[in-house]
């Protein structure tokens, strides 16, 4: 992993040298004070926004103009800056504005940036003293929040470990991303804490959703990652968050999936942004992406499929454990179900790829269609 | 792809079967005696909320973490009931005294606590109506262009690692999330600045982007720690003090106010993991001296940058006149005896002592004169 830089600093005698005299006499280069570099003079549009990245959007430094292939900047020079010979390859894997751009982004990150909250003080923790839950519904509370401690975790490490892969021209990207993992770390935190107040503790570990998670994290390239992440598994997440909300034992919890929804449709937001981008800028990666999606629906549909997270959401739903309650509980755990990937392929037609509403072109799709037509038969509707 | 699912589920008479029970109500419920603790967590002050240190409660705390993690390689909440198939996450950073620090609980929580954002706590207005002449504008430009540099290698330290690092330690990696964060704000407060002033940036440094390279690339984390964390954080963090002081704008001065409360934080934390892990892996002294022998260096070659050097010695003398350099100079001279001795100072608090006699940093730094 280690890089040696072109010169040992300390043994360079004219670096050295250079660098006492002008300690010594204050002679200087001066030369960068010449660097050929535009002159702009941003100022922010609105004034209640303050200064943001679009205001910055001006010629050689904005977002706009960065070409579709970066050739000229593989170094850590700041974009819009003078690059002299010599300086380091920072070695990108992305370096392709299709690969990794969405309309909106530079906002998506400002956004995240001025709407931090913070799950030590924001939650009203204390409200939960005196509260007991029944055991039915708490441990099914404990169960879903070790879930999703889990989700969040491979929500963390996988935009993280793709941000040093970004060219460092695509600084909103990086920023987006930063927030990202901040958001996500944020959320383990939250449901972690949630958990441990119940009285239960942390419940199971959720095996078949973790191999599926791990599919995340491993892809080819970041558009792929991406329509994974943020638009399969994050959609699939917001859709579970707002049933949640609506399932919330306590105020608190409400406010704690209120808090994590607004975060997560940033996530979502950018995810179809990109995706939309990708398909409009680069053609030939559709098919590449209906490859990666045939796999993510599979996952997808594996977490359905994991026990411990369906159970426990079946009985928060109803309320308890008794037969009328579980009765109840599936029937809205089949609305979230269906709703699920109703919104999905939602996405993915107002993304601009409407193909994969078609039995024969995803299996998830056909099994939406075999679930909808059972669910109606017994009176259930979206 | 990189990896495949096990199963195609869709297909899979098993998984369907297992679903379509559920649906019919037969529920398993084999999560409903998971083997793990009961405990009921309480913020014990109320008014700071309830922090991990609160949940610091048995198997769940980090007190009771081992220093070698032998047996968690997914992502399993710490604590919960493992069983069945895991996925092997392939973490690399999976002993404790490789990234603990004591005070890593309370510097995460800072730093949620401590959020600001450039956009709007910043006040440009004030720059805008009294703009700096053009030479210590320009210096501006360059300086921040070269601030902008140091972000990015900052913001990409624990990207690289944070994935790497073992999930048990989610105190440790939600704080280098929130580094990713300060380092992202700073860099888009310094390019907010840069471009603010009209100047457009200047030029990128070569000297300084070899040298921050070779940092951000270290071997180890323990290593990369000691040159991002506490060397890079902490030049930044006397760069920021002394801007601060010179500042030539109310604008400036507060964002270096911002930058220094996080860049604090990166100092600090970077000091208690090494001293964590020397006093839990001694051996590695004589292992991370080597390595500072060869790689500080690198100090050099970003504040021997003229990238770096000229605009802070214009800056802080105020200007380009002879009396203005040379009360630069003697500015600049007294910040890099400052930052140098702190460097060291830090390292010995740390557990790594006697760097001032061995590093060859020094003897060019005591060779330092201002006419």
């Amino acid at each position: 992993m280690a890089y040696l830089a072109t010169h040992d600093y300390l043994e360079d005698k004219n670096f050295v040298d250079k660098w006492l005299y002008t300690m010594r006499t204050g002679e200087m280069d001066l030369s960068w004070m010449n660097a050929k570099t535009e002159k702009v003079m941003p100022r922010p549009q609105n004034a209640r926004r303050g200064l943001t990245y679009r205001d910055l959007d001006l010629g050689s430094y904005g977002f706009t103009d960065v070409p579709e292939k970066v050739r000229e900047n593989r170094s850590y020079a700041p974009r819009g800056a003078e690059i002299p010979e010599g300086v380091p390859d920072a070695q990108p894997w992305v370096s392709r504005k299709s690969e990794l751009w969405g309309f909106n982004t530079e906002s998506y990150y400002e956004e995240a940036v001025s709407r931090q909250w913070n799950a030590t003080t924001d939650i009203p923790w204390d409200r939960l003293e005196g509260v007991e839950m029944p055991e039915a519904t708490g441990k099914a509370l404990s169960q879903l929040m070790t879930f999703l401690t889990e989700v969040e975790m491979i929500a963390t490490d996988t935009p993280a470990m793709w941000l040093p892969r970004l060219n460092p021209d695509f600084i909103e990207v990086k920023a987006f991303i930063a927030s990202q993992a901040m958001d996500e770390a944020r959320h383990a935190e939250v449901f972690r804490k949630r958990a441990l107040t119940t009285g239960w503790g942390l419940m199971a570990a959720s095996p078949m959703n973790e191999m599926a998670l791990k599919h995340l994290r491993d892809a080819d390239s970041f558009s792929e990652m991406s329509v994974a992440l943020h638009l399969v598994a994050e959609g699939n997440v917001l859709t579970m968050f707002r049933f949640s909300e609506y399932l919330s034992p306590t105020d608190v919890d409400k406010k704690i999936f209120r808090l994590v929804m607004q975060d997560e449709a940033r996530h979502v937001g950018y995810g179809m942004q990109h995706f939309k981008y990708v398909l409009e800028n680069f053609p030939e990666k559709r098919e590449v992406l209906h490859a990666h999606l045939d796999e993510a629906e599979n996952i997808s549909f594996a977490g359905a499929a994991a026990t411990e997270v369906t159970e426990s959401f079946i009985i928060l739903a109803g309320g308890g454990m008794k037969k009328e309650q579980i009765d109840e509980g599936i029937k809205v755990t089949t609305q979230f179900n269906l709703k699920q990937m109703h919104e999905h392929f939602e996405r993915l037609e107002k993304c601009g790829m409407p193909e994969r509403k078609d039995p024969n072109r995803s299996k998830l799709y056909q099994m939406f269609l075999m679930g909808k037509a059972a669910a109606e038969e017994q009176g259930i509707k979206i | 792809m990189a990896f495949y699912a096990y199963k195609d589920y869709t297909e899979d008479q098993e998984v369907l079967e297992a679903m379509n029970q559920v649906m019919a109500g037969n529920l398993g419920l084999h999560w409903f005696n998971a083997n793990t603790e009961k405990i009921k967590g309480h913020a014990s002050e109320p008014q700071r909320g309830l922090t991990y240190d609160d949940l610091n409660i048995g198997s769940y705390g980090y007190s009771e973490l081992p220093e070698y993690l032998r047996t968690s390689q997914s992502m399993v909440a710490r604590g919960s009931d493992k069983s069945g198939k895991l996925p092997d996450m392939g973490y690399v950073v999976n002993r404790k005294s490789d990234v603990w620090s004591d005070n890593v609980c309370e510097l995460y929580e800072e730093a949620k606590a401590r959020r600001w954002a450039p956009a709007t706590d910043i006040l440009w207005g004030a720059l805008g109506e009294k703009p700096l002449g053009e030479t210590l504008e320009v210096a501006c430009a360059q300086l921040y262009t070269f601030l902008q540099e140091c972000e990015l290698i900052s913001l990409d330290f624990p990207s690289r690692w944070v994935a790497l690092v073992n999930q048990d330690f989610i105190e440790q990696k939600s704080f280098m999330c929130s580094q990713m964060l300060d380092a992202s704000r700073l860099l888009e407060v310094f390019r907010k600045r840069a471009l603010y002033g009209g100047a457009g940036l200047k030029r990128a440094s070569v000297n300084a982007e070899q040298g921050l390279k070779e940092w951000l690339w270290a071997e180890t984390y323990p290593q990369g720690s000691v040159s991002i964390n506490i060397a890079l954080a902490g030049i930044l963090l006397a760069i920021f003090r002394h801007v601060a002081a010179f500042a030539p704008s109310v604008t400036d001065r507060a964002i270096m106010r911002k930058a220094m409360q996080d860049s604090g934080r990166w100092v600090s934390y970077g000091t208690g993991c090494l001293r964590y892990h020397l006093e839990h892996q001694p051996g590695q002294r004589v292992a991370l001296h080597e390595y500072l022998d060869e790689s500080e260096h690198v100090m050099l070659g970003i504040i021997g940058s003229p990238e770096f050097l000229e605009p802070l010695i214009i800056i802080s003398g105020g200007g380009l006149e002879k009396d203005q350099v040379k009360a630069g100079r003697v500015a600049v001279s007294k910040l890099i005896q400052l930052m140098m001795r702190e460097y060291f100072e830090r390292l010995d608090y740390a557990g790594l002592g006697g760097r001032t006699e061995r590093s060859r940093l020094q003897h060019v730094i005591e060779r330092i004169q201002v006419a």
